[in-house]
């Protein structure tokens, strides 16, 4: 259905230059540039309302950017069916009439293509998908039935059933326990060993610290873009949060919690 | 009370089909409930019950323009209620684009003015107005040949694209930023169902009328919703619910006289009521205790 | 060269504009003064307004309410209509529950004008096949009723205008004369149909007086009401049709402004004939039923050709 488009292997997959939203009369991005090489993995941190989503957003090819440009491995991001798009649990109808390998399947109905139905290869994807995120046994459970971190995992799957080549998830240990939470950390090492790059959004500057390549500190500016040293430091953080954030000092070094918690209303839905 | 024994029963059910116009309006209403119940899922599920009550009354400026204009020929009728139809959907579909107002405020103002303008129009041919309204709340029993064919034709062209663009419609509808990551056309996906329920809506005009349509594109597929756990699932079960109420609802219009569109819509209402109360674990009556 | 409106006022000025031009027709249609004194009468249908311009004559300023084509049972008055009631002196109705909208419409306009039921005095027909307390308004429909018509308008108008109450007196009388002729002429028609096949079946319950006075039987009726309003359920559609077959009936008469497409499908499901009859209103001068007399000619001619 839509030409495959030739990565090429030198280029960064992911160039965003001077990338700037206005939504709603609200500048949701501002100068935004940055690029990311394949295989990376990048936590996106911020305060609530701090442009994450809109980022994504913007990355995934989902809304236009006011000004700037974005480009995936070179080309425009319209052309690529590439980019998966993991929304925060809080946004999905659970309700919906679907099982777990329905929304798995969803993610291959660009490699379908208009008109046909999926093939026995497409449900072999599906399940191997399944089986990568641990929920094979599940996949003819409706997506209502699933506890929080297998939810998680269904929609993992599904970047994984769409081939994806840059993975963008939108807040996905929010609310899960620990359990939970290290089995997502674990399988984001299988996508770096697929060479698939992910971006992700979290509030948890602990484990963008401990658990990612590059962090990225944003509200609506991009205030920091390195290594989490780098990035994390507490005249940063205090910068990107604005107040909204307490400095404690523990004895092996300093944490700051952010007090503004996890709903994510202010961002754009 | 005595005995039935199996030839009375078959009696019971065969009797009415002894007349031409019971048949053919079971097959029309037995249509047009299967078809409303499948367009049904999709209302129900994006919440688009209320776009479909202003698609049932938007078609009256289109009517009455179609009898000003072709002298009151009946024939033309069905064409003109389509174009309204189609030309309100598109309408909606354009405004919900422009986020300034709000969705079911800007299907508030087309439904009521398109309402209005119909009710104008007609208060200016006067000597039709009777045939009009029937063409508007329903005329089961005066279903023709002709009309039949049309609404089996665009019955089967609704259906049709529905199983044609079933996991693109899915998609849109669960996850749109899963469809624009996909790079689906989801503006013309969106027009497209737009206009299946405007189609939908005229070809069940005649049958059921501007009152009672949303009834049947909503209670059947509620229903539906109920029992069942995927979309495919819910669809088949939708359109059984939709075919059987319709047929129920003819058979209490014979032997217990009544107005056949509204029997039609009172047994699926009840079926409604049945499985929200007593559906196996999840039924109401279970959950007080 | 163009002139520019200034623009902050064009949309305000257009504005304006429309509202006036709106208000016009209401302006138009006051109270206008009486015409050379005449008696100035509101006849509520066609029907009726015929008949009282029989009586009447150059006499009277005659307005007819309901325009031609209108279905009575149906009507819904307009503004335009109260300032024609306000307006009128004696107001001529059909009566008998034809005219529902009338009489909140008079209170509301406080209308000072005499309100006449001109089928007073005719002992209206139940629906047939049940109890119902209102009666069959279809009064005109028997021309020796009309005659009653023809003597209330007479009584109206010569105590509204005892001026001329010689010349509406005789003007009855000749008239009562021409409605006598027209009910022979229909016994010598209708003596045309063999007995058996003096059956009727009508979308509404219309032909009742017809019926009762020329000897026919209304074996059923497609709405089961006096209005035509209403809507069959399938029994009620059944079991007409069961009717129809069992009793040999060759005809369904439908008339304006009633659901014909039924008419139709029930008259070929049962292979017989759909024929059309006027009902409450006249047709346009030049018309077949211009006049009372012409519209019973019609009707009858219509009725006696389908069931010969």
């Amino acid at each position: 259905m839509y030409p495959h488009i030739h990565h090429q292997p030198d280029q960064p997959i992911l160039d965003v230059l001077h990338l700037s939203v206005t939504y709603d009369g609200r500048q949701a991005l501002e100068n935004i540039t940055f690029h990311l090489h394949a295989g990376e993995r990048v936590a996106v941190v911020g305060p609530n309302g701090a442009g994450k989503s809109t980022l994504f957003k913007v990355v995934a090819g989902v809304l236009p950017p006011t000004s700037g440009e974005v480009k995936i491995s070179g080309f425009g991001p319209r052309g690529h069916i590439c980019i998966a798009y993991v929304p925060q649990r809080s946004q999905v109808d659970w309700r919906f009439p679907a099982s777990v390998a329905d929304v798995v399947m969803m993610g291959r109905i660009g490699q379908v293509g208009f008109f046909r139905w999926p093939r026995r290869a497409d449900w072999d994807t599906v399940h191997a998908a399944l089986e990568a995120v641990d929920m094979d046994p599940m996949a003819n459970r409706q997506i209502g039935e699933l506890s929080g971190g297998q939810q998680q995992r269904t929609f993992l799957a599904r970047a994984l059933a769409q081939e994806a080549e840059l993975v963008l998830m939108d807040e996905p240990l929010n609310g899960l326990d620990t359990p939970s939470q290290e089995a997502i950390l674990s399988l984001m090492d299988k996508l770096r060993q697929q060479k698939i790059t992910v971006m992700v959004a979290t509030h948890d500057l602990g484990q963008a610290a401990s658990h990612f390549d590059r962090v990225m500190l944003l509200n609506h500016r991009l205030i920091r873009f390195g290594s989490p040293q780098d990035v994390l430091t507490s005249e940063n953080l205090l910068r990107a949060y604005d107040g909204h954030a307490q400095l404690i000092q523990v004895a092996d070094g300093t944490s700051t919690l952010a007090d503004t918690c996890c709903d994510g209303e202010d961002e754009h839905q | 009370m005595g005995k039935m024994s199996i030839s009375n029963l078959f009696n019971l059910l065969l009797q009415p089909f002894s007349y031409a116009f019971m048949i053919r309006g079971l097959v029309a209403s037995v249509i047009v409930g299967a078809v409303c119940a499948v367009v049904g899922i999709y209302v129900v599920l994006r919440g688009m019950a209320f776009l479909g009550d202003a698609l049932a009354h938007a078609v009256l400026p289109g009517v009455a323009l179609g009898y000003l204009l072709s002298g009151g020929s009946r024939d033309t009728l069905f064409w003109w209620a389509l174009a309204a139809a189609v030309l309100v959907a598109v309408a909606v579909g354009r405004i919900s684009k422009h986020a300034e107002i709000r969705e079911d405020t800007a299907i508030g103002i087309l439904f009521a003015s398109m309402f209005a303008l119909g009710i104008a129009l007609i208060s200016t041919v006067r000597t039709y107005s009777v045939d009009l309204s029937h063409f508007l709340f329903g005329n089961v029993l005066g279903v023709t040949t002709r009309d039949l064919i049309l609404t089996s034709i665009f019955g089967a062209v609704v259906l049709l694209t529905i199983f044609l663009f079933y996991k693109e419609f899915l998609v849109l509808s669960f996850d749109p930023v899963l469809a624009a990551t996909l790079r689906l056309p989801s503006g013309l996906l969106n027009n497209i169902l737009l206009i299946l329920m405007a189609l939908t809506v005229s070809v069940a005009m005649q049958t059921v009328g501007v009152s009672l349509m949303v009834a049947m594109l909503v209670t059947p597929a509620a229903t539906a919703t109920l029992l069942t756990r995927r979309l495919w699932q819910g669809m088949l079960v939708s359109a059984a619910i939709g075919a059987f109420s319709a047929v129920t609802g003819l058979y209490l219009s014979y032997y217990f006289n009544i107005v056949s569109g509204s029997a039609i819509v009172l047994t699926a209402t009840i079926i409604f009521l049945l499985v929200f109360l007593f559906q196996p674990r999840r039924g109401l009556v279970w959950k007080k205790r | 060269m163009y002139r520019k409106l200034s623009r902050p006022l064009l949309f305000p000025g257009l504005l304006m504009a429309a509202l006036f031009i709106m208000a016009l027709p209401a302006c138009s249609s006051g109270t206008p003064t009486a015409t050379g004194g005449k008696l100035r009468v509101l006849a509520t249908n066609s029907i009726v307004a015929d008949v009282v311009s029989q009586v009447g004559g150059d006499a009277i300023t005659l307005t007819t309410l309901m325009p031609i084509g209108t279905d009575p049972h149906d009507y819904q008055a307009r503004p335009q209509d109260a300032a024609v009631l306000t307006d009128a002196q004696v107001i001529f109705s059909n009566g008998a529950g034809l005219e529902s909208f009338l009489p909140p419409l008079l209170d509301s306009t406080g209308t000072t004008g005499k309100l006449v039921e001109i089928s007073a005095g005719i002992t209206l027909l139940p629906l047939p096949g049940s109890n119902q307390s209102t009666g069959d308004p279809h009064t005109w429909m028997d021309p020796n009723n009309v005659i009653i018509w023809t003597q209330n308008i007479a009584a109206a108008l010569s105590a509204a205008d005892p001026a001329h109450a010689a010349d509406y007196q005789s003007n009855a009388g000749a008239y009562t004369v021409s409605l006598h002729d027209l009910d022979t002429w229909i016994r010598s028609e209708v003596a045309q149909i063999p007995t058996q096949n003096r059956l009727l079946v009508t979308d509404h319950a219309v032909l009742g007086y017809f019926a009762t006075q020329y000897g026919f039987t209304q074996v059923g009726t497609i709405t089961g009401s006096f209005s035509s309003d209403a809507a069959p359920s399938a029994q009620e559609l059944a079991t007409l049709e069961d009717k129809i077959r069992q009793t040999g009936v060759r005809a369904v008469f439908v008339s304006e402004a009633v659901n014909q497409a039924l008419a139709d499908q029930i008259a070929a499901d049962t292979g017989i004939k759909s024929v059309w009859i006027y009902h409450a209103t006249l047709t346009a001068p030049g018309g077949p039923a211009a006049s009372y007399l012409e519209f019973m000619r019609y009707n009858v001619t219509a009725i006696v050709g389908a069931l010969k």
